[in-house]
């Protein structure tokens, strides 16, 4: 079950974050050709990523490389280099409808046969950045097999929608965030909360985060290689949730010794959901 | 787990402040955020900067560096001061570099004070020469200069007598090839420099053109083609600036220890040829400083000796281009014809025919 | 490939590398490195830099590196985006990259 609770971005024409990124484990490092990187240094980004993407050093953490939208001049050969570079995760911004994850799809595939990649292998993600892309997110979500976490991006949304941040359970994003992270659970992958922008403000980013983990969210994207441990340990079960699910695996292995179909724990019946998240608890715990 | 890189940094690193690039007639209010900004660092903006790179903080949106592109020259560089910092210095000189870049400038000059040298050293820039205390003339290449040295090396001729002449010479007139003449006899042989910069009335392809036919005859005489490091918007600004009456001695200075510390030794010159000059201030004054630069002032290189040839005169008036181009709207070849040879004097027919007038 | 304009792709902040690349006139490729680590990394460096331009089949041209520490992958890509720059082509060919 691969965590991701963390996935840092980093610029793909910064060649000192470049070189570091790893350094700080997060669960998903991302490479940026999109926003972070200036129109006349796309050429030279693409590169690095390339370089970056095989380096030893990244061989053992996730990688995604989030491209330049489909309606650019620019991400069809980003996605040259992030496939045959061989990322774990394409990222695609702004993603409006199930149609670009298709496009999408199409040429990951006709590259992956160029260049000898097991077609398939190429994972995707969609971040949802404006109105469209939140009424689309069940299809987006369900386009592909390939398919593995949807993120919400608040920046653009908001502007999309015609109004901007706020303090306390900021209202704006609810129905976004809700919709976003059903459509996630309703297909079976992955979801993402909004970036925090803010990195001088360690208590709004935490207050973020509880919103985000008691909504559902797996993780979110971070700026900062300083929010990964902050996120992370928000993250982290409490001693009483790890005891508890340490009961809950026994109850089940026990069951299952035993040969019964159902498992119970303090005279209640465990569902096989129960025994997953104690299962993700334990995985939790152990990374904390 | 430590974080090695502190917050500050990586925020520096991801962008937490802009860079954007503004022309000064366009943005009143940004000039006045960076005068400001200059005046603070001991500077004055430099009225002939064609375009400024400036620094916003996202956060309090205050400028807070900024540095100018004159041509190939970068001018007024300035970090606030409680910005300062390594890695913005080294952005900026990043940004400045690539504005350039799409200008379609690769070859780089700025003039820094003395104690400011290693901060540009960090933009990989290169010390030329320096008037003691006052000034360094650096360049974006740890090569360029040697490497046109190596060319001019090349063109050596043997003798005792080796002589070098600047000449602008827009266009070229009989006065011209009487200073030639007299050079080229007075020397085993001469180097011609053309000035390279196209800020004159007559184009540089024009005006080598016309030298090139002009001193036809003179066999112990080498044409060079201008470059950079003799007479230019880099070293010496102030000749383009002839028309605002600005002189200014230490880019005089500038040009002459380029052309005695490289040029000369790459070539073997010994002797400096110019034509007296009783027009134009600029250009008076440079003389001035030429037998201070080239003949008096201590330096690692040998002294030049400067020739300073009367200028040829005709009824009494010295020949001058200046004159041919005013005599150029009237097209009064009659009068013309009596200041330039035969040669130049086929091209401005060919090229300033008289128009038909109405009958 | 055929070096047929001046190019300048990189920073000069730490961890990075400056390229420029100049069309030589002759007919000549000359490599030159420039760095706060030459003593250490400079032979290596040119020797990325060397494997670099002769996998894009670059036989002529002036090279010139401004070095801040880069790491090979960094130099790599550098030189490959400089060169690509330098020669006008729209796209690498994708197959060819290394």
């Amino acid at each position: 079950m691969k965590l991701r609770r963390s996935m840092l971005f980093v610029p793909g024409d910064n060649a000192a974050m470049l070189s570091t990124s790893f350094i700080y484990r997060p669960d998903s490092v991302m490479f940026d050709l999109e926003d972070a990187v200036a129109p006349r240094e796309k050429d030279s980004a693409r590169l690095m990523v390339y370089q970056a993407l095989q380096h030893p050093a990244y061989a053992d953490i996730e990688t995604v490389v989030r491209i330049n939208g489909v309606e650019t001049e620019w991400w069809q050969q980003d996605l040259e280099v992030a496939v045959r570079g061989g990322v774990d995760i394409v990222r695609l911004p702004k993603t409006e409808n199930a149609q670009e994850i298709h496009e999408l799809e199409a040429h990951v595939a006709r590259i992956e046969q160029a260049c000898g990649r097991p077609v398939g292998e190429t994972k995707l993600m969609a971040a949802i950045e404006s109105a469209s892309g939140v009424v689309n997110a069940v299809a987006i979500s369900t386009a592909s097999p390939r398919m593995v976490a949807i993120a919400m991006a608040g920046f653009d949304y908001l502007v999309d929608m015609h109004t901007h941040r706020s303090a306390g359970w900021e209202p704006e994003l609810f129905f976004a965030r809700a919709a976003v992270l059903n459509a996630a659970r309703a297909a079976r992958i992955d979801a993402f909360d909004v970036v925090y922008g803010n990195v001088n403000d360690d208590e709004g980013f935490l207050r973020e985060v509880n919103i985000a983990k008691q909504l559902g969210f797996n993780g979110k994207s971070l700026i900062h290689p300083k929010q990964i441990e902050m996120l992370h340990r928000a993250y982290a079960p409490t001693e009483e949730e790890v005891s508890h699910a340490k009961r809950v695996l026994a109850a089940a292995e026990e069951a299952r010794r035993n040969g019964l179909g159902v498992v119970s724990l303090d005279g209640k019946m465990v569902d096989p959901p129960v025994i997953h998240e104690a299962e993700m608890a334990l995985q939790l715990a152990d990374l904390s | 787990m430590d974080v090695p890189i502190d917050a500050r940094e990586w925020c520096a690193m991801s962008a937490s402040h802009d860079f954007y690039a503004i022309r000064p007639q366009d943005a009143p209010g940004e000039m006045e955020e960076i005068s400001q900004l200059l005046a603070a660092n001991d500077l004055e903006a430099d009225e002939q900067v064609e375009v400024f790179m400036v620094c916003r903080c996202r956060w309090t949106g205050r400028l807070v560096a900024c540095a100018g592109l004159d041509h190939r020259t970068i001018k007024c560089v300035a970090v606030a001061h409680a910005a300062r910092g390594e890695a913005l210095s080294l952005e900026l000189g990043t940004e400045i570099v690539n504005l350039a870049a799409a200008r379609g400038q690769f070859h780089l000059f700025l003039y820094t004070a003395p104690h400011n040298l290693s901060l540009f050293r960090g933009w990989s820039f290169y010390p030329l020469v320096e008037v003691p205390d006052q000034v360094v003339l650096m360049e974006n290449s740890p090569v360029a200069v040697d490497r046109y040295c190596a060319s001019l090396r090349l063109q050596r001729h043997p003798g005792e007598k080796i002589g070098g002449i600047v000449l602008n010479a827009n266009p070229f007139t009989l006065g011209h090839r009487y200073l030639l003449e007299q050079a080229a006899g007075a020397c085993d042989w001469l180097h011609v420099f053309l000035v390279h910069e196209d800020a004159s009335f007559f184009s540089y392809a024009d005006r080598y053109a016309l030298v090139e036919a002009g001193a036809r005859g003179l066999d112990n005489l080498t044409l060079h083609a201008g470059s950079d490091y003799i007479i230019s918007r880099a070293t010496f600004p102030a000749y383009f600036l002839k028309d605002k009456g600005v002189v200014e001695r230490s880019w005089a200075a500038i040009d002459l220890l380029l052309f005695r510390q490289y040029i000369a030794p790459a070539l073997g010159i010994t002797h400096r040829f110019v034509g007296t000059e009783p027009f134009d201030g600029v250009t008076a004054d440079y003389n001035e400083q030429m037998k201070r630069w080239l003949e008096r002032e201590a330096s690692v290189a040998p002294p030049i000796a400067v020739v300073e040839i009367p200028r040829m005169a005709l009824r009494g008036v010295p020949i001058s281009a200046t004159e041919v181009r005013r005599l150029l709207p009237d097209r009064d070849f009659a009068r013309i014809s009596a200041l330039v040879p035969e040669t130049t004097l086929q091209f401005l027919r060919a090229h300033f025919p008289v128009p038909h007038t109405a009958a | 490939m055929k070096i047929i304009k001046e190019s300048v792709v990189g920073t000069l902040e730490s961890s990075d590398l400056l390229v420029k690349v100049t069309p030589s006139d002759t007919a000549s490729r000359d490599i030159v490195v420039r760095s706060e680590v030459f003593k250490q990394f400079g032979k290596q460096i040119t020797r990325v830099v060397t494997e670099t331009l002769d996998k894009l089949a670059v036989s002529d041209g002036l090279i010139v590196i401004e070095d801040k520490g880069a790491l090979d992958c960094v130099i790599r890509a550098r030189v490959q985006a400089a060169v690509l720059r330098a020669t006008g082509a729209r796209e690498p060919d994708w197959g060819k990259l290394s």
